[in-house]
Parts: structure tokens; C-alpha cells; sequence
């Protein structure tokens, strides 16, 4: 039986992203097994809903958006945004001086969620700000934010840690 | 566009530049550098999020949504539906103690981390001191060579997992600071034996293959860190 042309896009689009998707889910939900349920059970909806999918080019942002309502859903954690604007500078967390030593991996999960949220999206999927803001539901600016507050943060972890193993 | 803008810019998103900025960095080594700087950073941050994807992920998928499922798999199926049922009831008819629940955790959170057993990360006493501290306790001798160290996603937050050396082997203690704890548990499966104590801020957890090693591995803490510190 000849596959059809939407399975044939669907499965290239699984083989092209399920990767990134699965390492999204991991960094929202820390947990390697239910990051495979969550990245599973959201191809599972997007196939239900792939007829729907107008542009192929929209299908990255939407599985990583059908990925984070998953993740929110495993999680039932679905309290409202922080408002970026209710966030200083002061309310990033406070890092022991240790934990400078530790690996940026470790660094990047203490950031607080609405600055690594953010970030996750950028560096694992490529996302502009503006993509972002449209899958955050928050404006551009607002990302903007956020992204320079986030890396900020871990730059002020990375330098000592750097300059201390003498690799800079 | 000034070197502050330039800042901002860089930070928000350091792959897609405007020219303006561009233009800005040409002309102004100090941001040149500092762009350098970011980029590093950044290719840091791309290496620390590449986690490992587990194998067969792709194809697991597609069976998932549209693979066939042969008659083998139907009776498998149908086998792992009777065995859940039986072993539901067996939950009802043999509940597990609530008195072993972080215990138990315990165990689990380190069948599902073996790599703290084969990696050295972050080994040195100063900071297992301060990690300590900030956890409420105070290291009074140290605890032994320390191989592994790291914050882990726990029921009720973050943890700390670490594995050291004893003379008995290698031992983890998991240093769960936000989670209050009434009393000690204890629980045990086929390969490993854990205890979970109460601290002033929380609990520890000490997992070792035998019940024996897991008791003196917690006589050892006791004796070398003040929980009341």
C-alpha cells in the first residue's frame, strides 16, 4: 500500500525533530522517561491534527508549542506567566558560590523557569524572539528580556568558572 | 546603535545579529570581544543541553501513532493488560509501607542515575562543605573521596546526589533540603538498601548495595556532619 503524501511529511517530520523536542521536554520536566511519554504523546496529537497543518514550515514551532502544554499538562502546572516585569535582577537566584564550579547544565536548570523557558526554545530550537514570544503568548520585547537576564546570569557563574579552570 | 544597545542585542539572540549591530561590532574591539565572549558561552550551553536522546526514539514514535501491530503483540498486549490487573491487586492486597515512601525514592532515583557510579563530576571537599552548609548542616571531617556531585529534580524540588568512596565501596547520599521528614525509613530491593533520615531542613537518604553498608555509611554521616548545625 503507497504511504500518503501527509504520513510521508508526518514521519520525515518526526525523524527531523523528535530529538530536539526530546531534549526540550527534558530540560522542562527533568525526568527521562516522562520526557519519551511527553514527546510520544504529542506526536500522537499533532498526527490527530496534522491535516490541520497548513505550512510544513509551521510544523517545528508547533510541536515544540504541543510539547510545553504536554509537559504543563504532565505536570499540571498550569499557573499563569510570570510577568517579566515583575522579575528583577535581584530575584535571580541566588547561586552559591560553588555552584560555579558546577557544569553549565547545572547552571541553566537553576535558572528561574519564565528566563530558561526562553532560552530552551532559542538554543534547542533556533527560535528568533519573536517566535518565541508568539509560542509564550508574551510580546517580543518581553523575550528579549528575559534571554539577556538569562544569559546574564549564566555569565556571571560561566567566567569564574572558566578563569578557575584556566581554560579562558 | 551603542555599545550598551550592542549588549542587549548579543544577549537576546547572539546567532541573529541585526547589521546595525554588526556594523557596531566592526568598528568597537571592546564589543567584538565581548560577542567573542558570548559565543563561547553560548557553544557551552548548546553542548550543556544536548542530553543524550534515548535510541529508537523516532521509530518508537511512528509504531506509536501508525505501526501495524502484528498478532505476537496483540496477545503481548493482551498479556500486559492481565499482569497489570494482577499486579494491581497484589498493590490493593500488599500495599507498599508509607513509612518507606523517600526510602524508596531513594533506591529509585539511583537505578535511574547510573552514571553517578561511573562518572567523577565536581569532587572536592571545599564544595560538598559548602553544599552542606547551605543545606543546613556543617561538614565536620570529611566524608571520604566524593566522585560525583549534582543537583537533581526530586519529589518536592531539587536535591543533592552524591557518591563517594568508602572503604566498603561506593556509597550515594541524596540531600533533599525542602522536604520535611517525620522519622527514619528504610527500604530495600533485590540490589540495594537505603534509609532516609529527618535533618533540621529536610532529609538525606543513604543507598549502598546491603543494609549493613547502608547502616554504617550513615553512622559515618552522623559522626561527620551536623545536621543541627
Amino acid at each position: 500500500m503507497p504511504i500518503s503524501h501527509s504520513r510521508q511529511n508526518f514521519e520525515q517530520t518526526v525523524r527531523a525533530y523528535s530529538a530536539d523536542l526530546y531534549r526540550y521536554a527534558y530540560w522542562l520536566c527533568r525526568d527521562r522517561h516522562l520526557s519519551e511519554d511527553v514527546v510520544q504523546e504529542s506526536f500522537a496529537r499533532a498526527w490527530k491534527a496534522w491535516s490541520e497543518l497548513r505550512d510544513l514550515a509551521q510544523a517545528k514551532a508547533w510541536l515544540f508549542t504541543i510539547v510545553r502544554n504536554e509537559c504543563a499538562r504532565s505536570f499540571s502546572r498550569n499557573k499563569p506567566a510570570l510577568d517579566i516585569e515583575a522579575v528583577g535582577e535581584a530575584e535571580l537566584p541566588a547561586l552559591p558560590s560553588f555552584e560555579s564550579q558546577l557544569e553549565t547544565a547545572q547552571l541553566v536548570s537553576l535558572l528561574p523557569e519564565t528566563y530558561r523557558e526562553p532560552l530552551l526554545l532559542q538554543v534547542l530550537g533556533g527560535f528568533s524572539c519573536s517566535e518565541i514570544a508568539a509560542m509564550v503568548g508574551t510580546t517580543e520585547g518581553a523575550v528579549m528580556t528575559r534571554l539577556t537576564r538569562a544569559r546574564q546570569a549564566l555569565r556571571k557563574q560561566y567566567e569564574p568558572a572558566q578563569s578557575r579552570r584556566g581554560t579562558k | 546603535m551603542n555599545c550598551l544597545e550592542f549588549h542587549r542585542a548579543k544577549l537576546a539572540d547572539p546567532r541573529r545579529l541585526p547589521l546595525e549591530a554588526q556594523s557596531h561590532a566592526a568598528q568597537c574591539a571592546a564589543c567584538a570581544a565581548f560577542a567573542n565572549s558570548v559565543d563561547e558561552a553560548e557553544r557551552d550551553v548548546e553542548r550543556a543541553l544536548a542530553a543524550p536522546v534515548p535510541e529508537g526514539l523516532a521509530d518508537r514514535i511512528l509504531l506509536r501513532v501508525h505501526g501495524a501491530r502484528p498478532a505476537w503483540k496483540v496477545w503481548a498486549l493482551a498479556a500486559s493488560i492481565v499482569l497489570g490487573i494482577g499486579l494491581g491487586v497484589a498493590a490493593l492486597l500488599y500495599p507498599t509501607p508509607a513509612g518507606e515512601h523517600y526510602a524508596r525514592e531513594a533506591i529509585e532515583h539511583v537505578i535511574a542515575e547510573p552514571e553517578s557510579f561511573t562518572t567523577v563530576h565536581l569532587a572536592d571537599v571545599p564544595s560538598l562543605d559548602e553544599l552542606i552548609r547551605t543545606s543546613g548542616g556543617r561538614l565536620k571531617a570529611p566524608l571520604g573521596n566524593v566522585r560525583y556531585v549534582k543537583l537533581c529534580p526530586v519529589e518536592g524540588g531539587t536535591g543533592w546526589h552524591i557518591v563517594f568512596e568508602t572503604p566498603e565501596g561506593l556509597a550515594t547520599l541524596l540531600v533533599i533540603p525542602g522536604q520535611p521528614l517525620g522519622t527514619t525509613q528504610h527500604a530495600s530491593s533485590a540490589e540495594w538498601s537505603a534509609l532516609a533520615r529527618p535533618t533540621r531542613r529536610g532529609y538525606y537518604a543513604v543507598v549502598t548495595p546491603s543494609a549493613q553498608k547502608t547502616s554504617h555509611v550513615d553512622q559515618l554521616i552522623r559522626e561527620r556532619i551536623d545536621w543541627d548545625a
